[in-house]
């Protein structure tokens, strides 16, 4: 045994100097625009607003006692990221499911490439686009055509909703789309000939083995809604205000850059707890799935 | 058992673009990606702007050492960009406009220093407190030979936010006020109470207040009978109340005033002098109104940086653009009244007579600067945070 580690640990040790050199970029990179920054927001975090705004070096723990203030912006955004997630997964799914499993030919490589082209266009064009469309002289006056009357939609919580469903559906539709494109279809033929419904199937068989992706779907626009800020302001009218629009106020109109930096480390951290339970949970997935192959 | 087969990528251009995809977006990837673009962001951010790279433009008439560069923060469609390309022509120094939304972004950036920013413009407000911190220095006026004080309007200079003008400049003054459509607001609006309350009641939807806590707050408590700068627990909780149960029945709190506007999404709106100006010039209903009830008279000042990285060039910049000719220049441009008397008589007669820009003197007594207690209010930050989470 301990010959045989020796040996390995002989083998492994002229590696490691070139190992080192090549994750150096990785791990300056790392420290100078993760670590680093991450520790400046915790020392201001524990610091003062200086009378004309900025920050003063302190220790205290003012800032977190008064994180109280903006429990209205982050209750805000953790219901609407939430709703709006399961509205992407809920439009996304049969999108996905459609794309893997039942178109075929070429006609898949155009229709995922559709999905993801709106990506090739500036976020930001994209939704002054629908404050066009939403705004009077947009869809409202076509719906006044047919009757309906003066309608408000540019401003409203739908147009948030909107908004962020329209942008963030990709990254919803592809994560399901590729767990669903590696799914073996002689499962969905087995599951038939031992007699499951297209129900049964779609619940034992389709959603089990499309979870990992569904989960990596949900991460993938959880998070960034959670950190949202131009589409309530563009598409909002600034009345809906997001967790991202409290610290912009914070860090700008208000310049208290110590109460501004403890919040953002509270989202920080809430962000790496959410992370670490996705890793953990689709870890398990996978684990699970593998033993499902192999039996 | 395999389930499922490795996909022959040589002989098969779906699994390529499906693995393509898939590796497009993977996580790590995608992270990767939007680290990079904000690294880039940050760096070039850090990075000083090149100043060495002389030898392309050299000094022809203002000597050689302005440098050959001069990093100006300032506003949307402020400058003439003829009057500083004729400065850039005569002294070889290129100017590098910055353009920001708020006095606010100004001050995130040269808060944190090292900016590269020479000249600033601030709002009247912010002055105090950045002369407090050290974060312009006192004008060198031995290096403004052409300033002279007695063609200033007495009425801009000397003011509490700065006596002497030992710091700032007036570049242009103006007004926040109320901008209508006459063509749906059947009403003549002439006064703060009268906005806030038709707002709320006839024009439910189509009523807008900028995203500012100085100009809407503080135009509200005008509304209500108290001044624009009230930091009295009682009076801000009462403006609170007001803005908080009129929020739900506003089209928007933004500061993008002109697209809704021209587009007839608002029919009301809180305004700067400028947003009045241009939309009233292209439609003929707009109206722009300085309230009698009061509201806020701004002046934005040209300031130095202390850290200002080409100090020579910036008081050549402000000796030139501060003379008569120039400064005329620039307000026929930007459409804002200018405090220098002698600039106004050469402006052209149609801007020096319109009363949007000029407004008549006793409209303007009504009105208050908004003073640096205002902006560094902490109460009055939190209230307006809490008008804006409201529901």
């Amino acid at each position: 045994m301990a010959t045989a580690s020796e040996t390995a640990a002989t083998d492994r040790a002229p590696r490691r100097g070139p190992a080192v050199l090549l994750a150096l970029p990785t791990f300056l990179w790392y420290v100078g625009f993760l670590i680093l920054p991450l520790v400046v927001l915790g020392v201001m975090s524990v610091g003062e607003r200086s009378p004309n705004g900025g920050y003063t070096p302190a220790f205290t723990l003012d800032q977190y006692a008064n994180l109280g203030s903006r429990i209205t912006p982050l209750t805000n955004t953790l219901g609407l990221a939430a709703l709006n997630t399961v509205i992407c997964l809920l439009v996304a799914f049969p999108v996905a499911y459609v794309l893997a499993l039942k178109v075929r030919g070429s006609w898949k490589l155009v229709l995922v490439a559709l999905v993801i082209v709106p990506f090739w266009t500036s976020f930001l064009i994209r939704t002054y686009a629908w404050m066009t469309l939403l705004g009077s002289n947009g869809v409202p006056r076509i719906l006044g055509w047919i009757g309906f009357g003066d309608i408000q939609l540019l401003n409203t919580p739908f147009a948030v909703s909107l908004g962020i469903v329209y942008n963030y559906l990709p990254l919803m539709v592809l994560p399901i789309y590729v767990s669903l494109e590696r799914l073996d279809r002689s499962f969905l033929e087995a599951s038939r000939d031992l007699g499951a419904g297209p129900i049964a199937t779609l619940r034992q068989i389709v959603l089990p083995l499309a979870a990992p992706g569904i989960l990596s779907g949900i991460v993938l626009v959880f998070i960034p809604i959670m950190g949202e800020y131009l589409i309530p302001i563009l598409l909002g009218g600034g009345k809906t205000y997001f967790l991202g629009n409290a610290l912009a106020d914070l860090f700008l109109q208000s310049r208290n850059w110590p109460f501004g930096s403890a919040l953002a480390s509270v989202f920080v951290v809430g962000m790496v707890v959410l992370v670490a339970g996705y890793l953990a949970v689709s870890r398990r997935l996978v684990r699970a799935g593998r033993e499902t192959s192999l039996v | 058992m395999t389930n499922r087969r490795d996909p022959d990528l040589r002989r098969d251009p779906e699994a390529i673009m499906r693995l393509a995809i898939a590796r497009r977006l993977s996580r790590r990837h995608f992270l990767v990606a939007a680290g990079t673009g904000m690294g880039a962001l940050a760096l070039a951010a850090c990075a000083p702007t090149p100043a060495g790279t002389a030898g392309t433009s050299a000094a022809p008439g203002g000597g050689g050492d302005l440098g050959d560069t001069l990093n100006l923060a300032t506003w949307p469609n402020y400058h003439d960009q003829a009057v500083l390309d004729a400065f850039t022509a005569s002294t070889g120094v290129a100017i590098n406009v910055g353009v920001y939304g708020s006095t606010e972004e100004m001050e995130a950036k040269i808060r944190a220093g090292n900016s590269g920013i020479d000249v600033v413009v601030p709002s009247n407000y912010a002055i105090e407190g950045w002369v407090a911190d050290s974060l312009i220095e006192p004008l060198d006026y031995a290096q403004l030979p052409n300033f002279k004080k007695a063609d200033w309007n007495a009425t801009f200079m000397d003011q509490a936010f700065d006596k002497g003008n030992t710091h700032s400049i007036p570049k242009n003054w103006g007004t926040t006020g109320i901008a209508y459509r006459s063509s749906k607001v059947t009403e003549e609006i002439k006064t703060w109470e009268q906005f806030f309350d038709l707002a709320g009641t006839t024009y439910e939807g189509k009523a807008l207040i900028v995203d500012h806590q100085i100009s809407s707050f503080g135009s509200a408590a005008v509304a209500m009978g108290y001044s624009l700068n009230t930091i009295d627990p009682t009076e801000m909780e009462a403006v609170e109340a007001m803005l908080t149960a009129l929020k739900p029945k506003l089209f928007a709190i933004s500061s993008d005033v002109q697209p809704p506007l021209r587009a007839l999404d608002t029919w009301l709106s809180v305004a700067w002098t400028g947003d009045g100006v241009q939309v009233g010039r292209d439609n003929e209903d707009a109206r722009y109104v300085v309230a009698d009830d009061g509201g806020e008279l701004w002046i934005d000042s040209y300031t130095v940086a202390a850290d200002a990285p080409h100090k020579a060039a910036a008081y050549a910049f402000l000796d030139y653009i501060l003379q008569p000719e120039q400064a005329a220049a620039e307000t026929e441009f930007c459409l804002f009244p200018h405090a220098n008397d002698k600039a106004t008589e050469l402006v052209a007669e149609d801007v020096r007579t319109n009363e949007v820009i000029y407004p008549p003197a006793d409209k303007l007594a009504a009105l208050e600067y908004a003073v640096n207690a205002t902006y560094n209010s902490p109460e009055r930050a939190e209230a307006w945070a809490r008008i804006k989470a409201s529901a």
